[in-house]
């Protein structure tokens, strides 16, 4: 809550302006119902000639009451707005530069809600929260000074029906409340079964599956439809109890008020002006009552976003500026272990070292093979390299520094990688080749694409390197996808080039080619190339066997086939393997 | 673009629409019409109370007694002796309470109909989805399904809940008001009624404003939540690449186009409320300027004056609905439109209506002169012949590409063959129920899909009559009876699709143990690639034996212990079948397969 008001105080003028017309807006209301009274006592004493003023004056004040609400209600929404957007931005700021074991705790899918939902709840409580905490207290400030003023037992008689309305708000509210949340969540969880059904859909339909899956669906909608006429019940009584409130005060000021005015004791005008001013509690004292809900809605989600706000960024620091470092390329692991710490598992799964005491060295300009069996440890290696995880002992070194030591930036713009799994952005295919360099030219795009072995594939899209590809665009195969990452690569042109097994997804006789015209154009630079096929990297200068994370073999080629160890039994089972598979 | 076609194209249906929809509420129509009903039973009751107020300021309370009351009321009057202040009250409380009733019934009822009804098309649209051909699931993201069952009909329902589908109830109150007024005062009632044209030219003008900028809100929130989703599951790509401070640009762009708009919209929607409420008031004063002489001069009963300010207030508050209501109805229409059309998606693969059926299928399988392409002029599959005896197991070998998980998918008529046909112990796959079909056939495939449950779900899934004994069972055959057992919960640990508790290899086994449960006369099954330790690796062999053993096996082969092991080999390339025989039969043919060993051979020996 305290990051919250320090947002709120940025607006302080426009809060302090949309109060002031707040205020105004009930100063001016509550004149109506008063004049009104005046106006009704000088009909009702024949007096034509001072009916004219008044009715100019109640025209008047509506006249300014509607410019006031006007600005007041579109002044005070709209500095909600502004924090909201203020908070969504900061987030996203700060999500950028949080790391890889942030995303493993937190899924898209809630984060999605923390930055909707959660942010909608707090626009609500800033917003029309503040709005009503402000106009409600004023509208009975003012209404009970007036009908004070004019008639106490009236008064005290006739707000009865509105203590009541109140309380039963108060309460009301919470559970309503409670309510609308168990029916967002009936709705969640009905997305998430059609989500799972229907990716799941081949199994639903090999295992005849399809009247299990509807039978689960069926009973969560039964669910929900218990939630949704719970919900109906409440809200089907909520404005019978306004309407009920109001008119039982009428009801009150009629037969009491009534029985006053026969018994002279008090005006006709008197009554209609009490008849008026319940009229206008109604919807204040109402919402006042969700106004607490508001509070406290927006407070737990308050909470969930500090929550995004007070997790450390994976590594600590401002990326600084994306500079392309000029560096020779040697790159170290010096004694290196890593274990990856395990929060999610209640179980208490034992933390077992990734990477255990790895040291290699590589030249400037040589290129390097990790190879190794799924788990082994290769990937959490280069991701070392470029900082996504930091070393729990040991150094990571790129031209004899430490790359801590490095901006984030300027590393990551130096160390160009591609991870495992292909991610393309609905955009643009150039767009998305080009998305590491902004300003990439046209022709080092197509290049790209060129080496990456994309050509065929662009030449028979509808609208070549401008298709829209990704989620919300043209959907291409995993293999395409790994390609066009690759490209993506490439146009980056970053000083060391590494490899994070990316084209697991192409057959073996496409890898080689792309992996040998990729080789031609990077020649001279470092590169790290990571694969579970050892076939793929018989060319490099260096080749370490990752098993369980530790290096069991390291040599070249020939030197490994020679020893006739993991990796030649690899080597030669893979080798058989893909050339069945390749026929 | 496309929204604005969308909106049109769902003017153009309305009432084809409103009837499609209609054919899911008519099962509770009896509660619709009775919800109905009591709608204008309750305008009624509403309109009924100002005129109470008027009768009670102009027979007791003014000083210059106007009327003595219409007939009716004179019983009632004469009755209460004297208390007649009382008895008006006693009045006002039953219309109260009728209100009350009428309001809560037909609010409860009409929210039981959108309930139930669109339950039932939620559930009718999850059947349907279920039984579309795999072409459908190809070109439809997951995610779109996903919005059509929870948004689209969720705006349907709003379109009951906030009263939009009984507009015309809205006119109905407007209507009586208006008569009302009329009869007790026309020249007073058409003073009231002066504020009407201008308060219509500024819904007019916000009903057009509101909908171009609601629509707006709508597709700059879809982008902006888009393009959040996308980035937050390709975050480390942007960190890669050093893309945040674009990103964050980006990002920026997007949220300060959802702000401007939304901003926009509080304008109008502040001021359709501030204009609604100050032309209320003014033509309060209009009443009180007007109905005041009138009063004066003996006209017209003090209560008829404060019982035209009461039903003016009424008029008001309708009139600043509708254009909302408007709105909630449009989208609603747009919504249905979809979700009719997602409806009318044919189901191209489905039983025949009077399928062959097959008692206790043998197994065999028979290709003959199959073609297949998922797109016309792209062929799959040429001229593909092969038979499967019974107990026979087939491995298919064949680069990425040459067809061969498309022989699985058109085995499980998952998609159709372009041309030819396929039998399944003699009977076209095209003849057979097709529930029947998967019953007869397993599928184990690469990637293992787990759903939300326990492994004990996931074992036996659509064979719920299987106890706890028979899935231990099937677990303990398929090598993975251990893990199982060696997690807290045993057979009721709970699993899900990321399952981040499970190895890759560990999935494997349960997908053999789900496979072995199932039982089925042919097992299909795509080898899975992905390497695993060589502990797993021996569970995986051994498994493999029990799930081979006495069916007819058709496997995807990676792995050359299940290539020698199988009774015959499909060497498949470019959707030709190549080359077909045992082991021995493709070495001493000397052709391709041949010449792989030679490869193979030739490696190893460079190696020594």
């Amino acid at each position: 809550m305290k990051r919250l008001f320090g947002y709120i105080r940025r607006y302080r003028l426009r809060y302090g302006f949309g109060m002031f017309c707040t205020f105004a807006t009930a100063s001016l209301a509550m004149t109506i119902p008063f004049l009104i009274r005046d106006a009704i006592n000088a009909i009702e004493r024949g007096h034509s000639e001072r009916l004219v003023p008044l009715v100019e004056g109640i025209a008047l004040a509506a006249v300014g009451m509607g410019l006031a609400r006007w600005f007041s209600r579109f002044m005070l929404f709209n500095c909600a707005r502004d924090i909201e957007y203020d908070l969504r931005k900061d987030l996203y700021a700060h999500l950028l530069h949080l790391g890889p074991n942030f995303y493993q705790r937190l899924r898209t899918g809630d984060l999605m809600s923390r930055l909707i939902n959660d942010l909608t709840a707090v626009r609500m409580m800033v917003g029309i929260g503040v709005l009503t905490f402000v106009n409600t207290p004023l509208y009975w400030i003012y209404a009970l000074a007036i009908m004070l003023s004019l008639n106490v037992p009236l008064t005290l008689a006739s707000i009865a029906p509105y203590v009541f309305l109140f309380a039963v708000m108060w309460r009301l509210s919470h559970s309503l409340m409670e309510r609308s949340l168990l029916v967002q969540e009936g709705l969640g969880a009905i997305g998430a079964k059609v989500q799972e059904s229907l990716s799941g859909i081949h199994v639903v339909k090999a295992y005849n599956f399809e009247d299990h899956e509807a039978a689960r669906f069926r009973s969560l909608n039964d669910e929900f439809n218990q939630h949704n006429l719970a919900l109906a019940r409440l809200r089907g009584a909520l404005l019978p109890l306004i309407r009920g409130a109001a008119a039982s005060s009428t009801m009150i000021v009629l037969i009491y008020g009534g029985s006053m005015v026969m018994a002279k004791r008090m005006s006709i005008g008197d009554l209609v002006a009490f008849m008026s001013y319940l009229g206008l509690l109604a919807w204040p004292t109402t919402a006042f009552g969700w106004t607490i809900s508001l509070y406290q809605r927006g407070k737990a989600a308050m909470r969930r976003i500090d929550e995004v706000f007070n997790s450390a960024a994976g590594v600590a620091e401002d990326n600084g500026d994306a500079i392309k470092l000029e560096v020779a390329g040697a790159v170290e692991w010096d004694n290196v272990s890593f274990a990856y710490s395990s929060h999610h598992d209640g179980n208490g799964a034992t933390i077992e070292n990734a990477l255990t005491n790895i040291s290699v060295r590589v030249a400037p300009g040589e290129k390097l093979a990790i190879v190794g069996r799924t788990g082994a440890g290769k990937s959490t290696m280069v991701k070392l390299l470029t900082r996504l995880i930091e070393p729990t002992s040991g150094r990571v070194m790129l031209d004899g520094r430490d790359v801590s030591e490095y901006s984030l930036g300027a590393l990551r713009r130096t160390i160009g990688m591609v991870p495992q799994e292909p991610v393309l952005f609905s955009d643009t295919l150039a767009r998305n080749i080009a998305f590491g360099r902004v300003d990439a030219p046209a022709d080092v795009i197509i290049e790209s694409a060129r080496t990456a072995g994309l050509e065929g594939e662009i030449a028979a899209l509808p609208m070549g390197l401008e298709t829209i590809v990704g989620e919300r665009g043209m959907s291409l195969s995993g293999g395409q996808k790994q390609r066009v990452t690759i490209a993506r690569l490439l146009a980056y042109d970053p000083a060391v080039v590494v490899l994070d097994d990316a084209l697991s997804s192409v057959d073996t006789e496409t890898e080689r080619a792309v992996l040998s015209s990729l080789g031609e154009s990077v020649r001279g630079r470092t590169t790290i190339v990571v694969s579970h096929r050892a076939s793929t990297v018989r060319d490099a200068d260096q080749i370490i066997v990752l098993e369980r994370g530790e290096i069991v073999e390291r040599g070249t080629h020939e030197e490994l086939m020679a020893t006739r160890g993991v990796y030649a039994a690899l080597f030669r089972r893979q080798l058989l393997e893909e050339e069945l598979a390749s026929y | 673009m496309q929204v604005a076609s969308e909106e049109k194209l769902a003017r153009v249906y309305d009432s084809a629409l409103l009837k499609w929809v209609w054919g899911y509420v008519r099962p509770y129509s009896r509660i619709f019409w009775f919800s109905v009903v009591l709608m204008p039973l309750n305008t009624m009751f509403v309109l009924a109370q100002p005129y109470i107020v008027k009768l009670t300021i102009d027979l007791f309370l003014a000083r210059r007694p106007g009327t003595i009351g219409p007939h009716w009321l004179q019983p009632l009057l004469r009755i209460s002796h004297g208390h007649g202040l009382l008895t008006l009250g006693a009045l006002y409380m039953l219309m109260l309470a009728g209100e009350f009733a009428t309001f809560y019934g037909q609010f409860y009822l009409t929210m039981m109909v959108a309930q139930f009804s669109l339950t039932d098309l939620r559930i009718a649209l999850f059947r349907h989805i279920e039984k579309l051909p795999m072409a459908f699931f190809d070109r439809t993201p997951v995610g779109r399904l996903v919005s059509r069952m929870t948004s689209d009909i969720d705006a349907i329902n709003e379109m009951f809940s906030s009263g939009s589908l009984t507009i015309f109830i809205d006119l109905l109150t407007l209507l009586g008001i208006i008569v009302i007024m009329l009869n007790l005062n026309a020249r007073l009632a058409l003073w009231s009624l002066c504020a009407i044209p201008p308060l219509l030219i500024v819904l007019n003008f916000f009903r057009k404003r509101a909908r171009a900028v609601y629509r707006e809100i709508r597709e700059r929130l879809a982008a902006l939540n888009a393009y959040l989703s996308e980035s937050l599951g390709g975050m480390s790509v942007i960190q890669l690449f050093t893309r945040e401070r674009e990103s964050a640009r980006e990002f920026d762009d997007l949220n300060i186009r959802s702000r401007d708009v939304q901003m926009m919209a509080n304008v109008y929607e502040a001021g359709l409320f501030a204009t609604v409420e100050t032309l209320s008031s003014v033509t309060i004063a209009v009443i009180l300027w007007r109905g005041g002489g009138q009063v004066i001069h003996g006209l017209i009963g003090l209560g008829t004056l404060v019982a035209f300010m009461e039903y003016a207030q009424r008029f008001f508050m309708p009139l600043r609905d509708i254009s909302t209501k408007y709105t909630v109805l449009q989208s609603a229409l747009a919504a249905a439109e979809r979700l009719e059309n997602l409806m009318a998606e044919p189901r191209t693969i489905a039983s025949p209506p009077a399928p062959r059926l097959v008692s206790n299928p043998r197994g065999s399988i028979i290709f003959e002169h199959v073609d297949f392409a998922y797109r016309p002029g792209e062929p799959v599959l040429r001229d593909l012949s092969l038979t499967v005896e019974p107990g026979q197991k087939i491995a298919i070998v064949g680069a990425t590409g040459s067809g061969k998980t498309t022989i699985i998918k058109l085995l499980t008529r998952f998609y159709d063959v372009t041309a030819g046909r396929i039998l399944v112990d003699g009977v076209d796959v095209r003849e057979w129920d097709l529930s029947q079909l998967h019953r007869a056939i397993g599928l184990v495939q690469q990637d293992v899909f787990l759903f939300a449950g326990d492994v004990l779900d996931n074992v036996r899934l659509s064979r719920s009559d299987l106890g706890e004994d028979a899935v231990t069972d099937a677990l303990a055959r398929a090598q993975a009876l251990g893990f199982v057992n060696r997690m807290a919960r045993g057979l009721h640990e709970p699993v899900d699709e990321r399952g981040a508790n499970l190895s890759a290899g560990q999935r494997q086994l349960l997908s053999f143990a789900r496979a072995l449960a199932y039982d089925p006369r042919i097992l299909v099954m795509d080898e899975a690639t992905s390497s695993v330790d060589s502990e797993t690796e021996n569970l995986i062999q051994r498994a493999l034996d029990q799930l081979l053993t006495g069916r007819t096996a058709l496997v995807i082969a990676h792995r050359l212990s299940t290539i020698e092991r199988a009774d015959r080999i499909l060497v498949l390339s470019h959707g030709v079948l190549r080359e077909s025989g045992t082991h021995r039969e493709l070495l001493d043919q000397r052709g391709l397969y041949y010449h792989l060993f030679e490869l193979q051979y030739a490696s190893v020996g460079s190696a020594n």
